[in-house]
């Protein structure tokens, strides 16, 4: 059974075209790693998954809940879409329990009493649990993306979505990070992530998916990707980060 | 020197002055939340292009900024009654101050709306947050935080300008020292006095608001 669906995505930005031609079935628990160069455009699909990009053509559908070119009522479809920054984008004037809580209190009317469990249990998850109080801006970079992540699972989401979440920290903060996604993914989380980590996505991927020029040019699992690159692109992309 | 100073004959009537200061306080304690509202509506509108109200904030606030106070204040106290709107010099002072107080603090809240990383909206909204939701809860908070000193120095000015007020016969704080010294003719004491009050009362209110702002929009305690 496929969880996420997208068909014939079109995407340009003004004169250029980003996206050409997307067509990708997600299982409900496969993990997903988009890799490619830089505007190859990965991040842009990966953003058309919950609609913060919009598209001229094509469809998303994710469990269900199906967005068409030029749609803006999006509420039910990103309620089941988490999302995940490289800036974590933490609100900065919420403590950590509050920034979990809130999307649950106020999108979902959680009563308040709940919302804590919630919040407590999802930041237990990502090991912050004694951060609870604390401000975003007295955390490092690896614990405000752990509590972003935190803040996503809490709306209990079918897919969460990874946008180079460990790109934007220190290289010794990588891990604590990729740890917590690979909990997700042994539980059964159903992961897109766009990511550099090849390592990474090699070791934890169900499937790779290599974006070039808007399209993509070639997918399979990491080890057929790695060992048997079909197409001279992703030879010299796999070439180009070892 | 030959002048002789003489406060008594203006401390005789402190009463008159307690009243003024309190009326003013008064003007601006109302002044400040309805026009603190308008500026909250009007700083959305233009930020984030709603329109027609964009539209129309925009010619407000370049109406009220290219404009004197005190004109402000005739054209609603002589105007409104001659459009058959009845309207006393309260109604008039409290109006003029918060129609001025509320397009000043549009633009100011509107920087710090703008001044919100795109990153936290999207956050928002990859949430499922409504566009109502983020701005009450993720966009206006840190606005208002960021531009709190600024709206605290427009809510001074424009007490501080309250004193034009006296001019429409509203019985605030200048209107009671005009009246005072018309009666023992110690102008010079009197504006001495009412001068110092004015500044405590600067002083006061700055202070007042600041704390007053640090509880309301709460936050991070370092």
């Amino acid at each position: 059974m496929n969880l996420v669906r997208i068909d014939g995505l079109h995407k340009h930005f003004g004169s250029n075209h980003v996206l050409k031609g997307i067509d990708l079935r997600i299982k409900q628990g496969e993990v997903v790693a988009l890799i490619g160069r830089s505007g190859s455009g990965k991040s842009t699909l990966l953003r058309s998954i919950n609609g913060l990009e919009s598209f001229e053509d094509g469809l998303v559908e994710v469990d269900g809940e199906r967005l068409h070119a030029g749609q803006t009522n999006l509420r039910e479809l990103r309620q089941k879409v988490g999302m995940v920054f490289q800036q974590f984008n933490l609100f900065p004037h919420l403590s950590v329990g509050e920034n979990v809580m809130l999307a649950p209190q106020v999108v979902k009317k959680t009563p308040r009493g709940e919302c804590e469990t919630i919040a407590r249990s999802v930041l237990d998850k990502v090991g912050l649990s004694e951060k609870y109080d604390a401000y975003p801006d007295q955390l490092s970079g690896g614990q405000q993306q752990r509590v972003a992540i935190a803040r996503a699972l809490a709306m209990q989401p079918r897919v969460l979505l990874c946008d180079e979440i460990t790109s934007a920290l220190d290289p010794e903060l990588v891990n604590e990070v990729l740890a917590v996604v690979k909990t997700l993914a042994a539980e059964g989380m159903t992961l897109i992530m766009v990511t550099h980590e090849m390592r990474f996505a090699r070791e934890v991927g169900d499937r790779l998916v290599f974006m070039h020029e808007g399209r993509i040019h070639e997918s399979g699992t990491p080890a057929e990707l790695f060992a048997h690159p079909k197409t001279p692109e992703l030879a010299n992309f796999i070439g180009s980060i070892n | 020197m030959a002048y002789s100073f003489d406060f008594a004959a203006v401390l005789e009537y402190r009463e008159v002055l307690l009243a003024g200061t309190l009326r003013t306080l008064a003007l601006t304690a109302t002044g400040t939340v309805f026009g603190l509202a308008i500026g909250v509506l009007g700083a959305v509108s233009r930020a984030w292009r709603i329109a027609p109200y964009d539209k129309v904030f925009a010619v407000y606030v370049e109406a009220v900024r290219n404009t004197p106070f005190l004109v402000q204040l005739f054209f609603i106290f002589f105007g409104l009654p001659s459009l058959g709107v009845q309207i006393n010099e309260w109604q008039a002072a409290i109006l003029a101050m918060v129609i001025n107080l509320g397009a000043y603090t549009t633009e100011i809240i509107r920087a710090g709306i703008e001044a919100t990383p795109r990153g936290q909206i999207e956050a928002a909204q990859s949430l499922a947050m409504t566009r109502a939701q983020i701005f009450r809860q993720v966009v206006l908070p840190p606005a208002l935080r960021k531009v709190w000193p600024a709206i605290c120095s427009q809510v001074v000015i424009v007490m501080l300008g309250s004193s034009v007020c006296s001019q429409i016969a509203a019985e605030e704080l200048t209107f009671a020292a005009n009246f005072i010294q018309s009666r023992n003719f110690r102008a010079f004491e009197t504006y001495f006095i009412v001068t110092a009050m004015y500044f405590v009362l600067a002083l006061l209110v700055r202070q007042i608001m600041i704390r007053g702002g640090r509880r309301l929009l709460g936050g991070r305690r370092a």
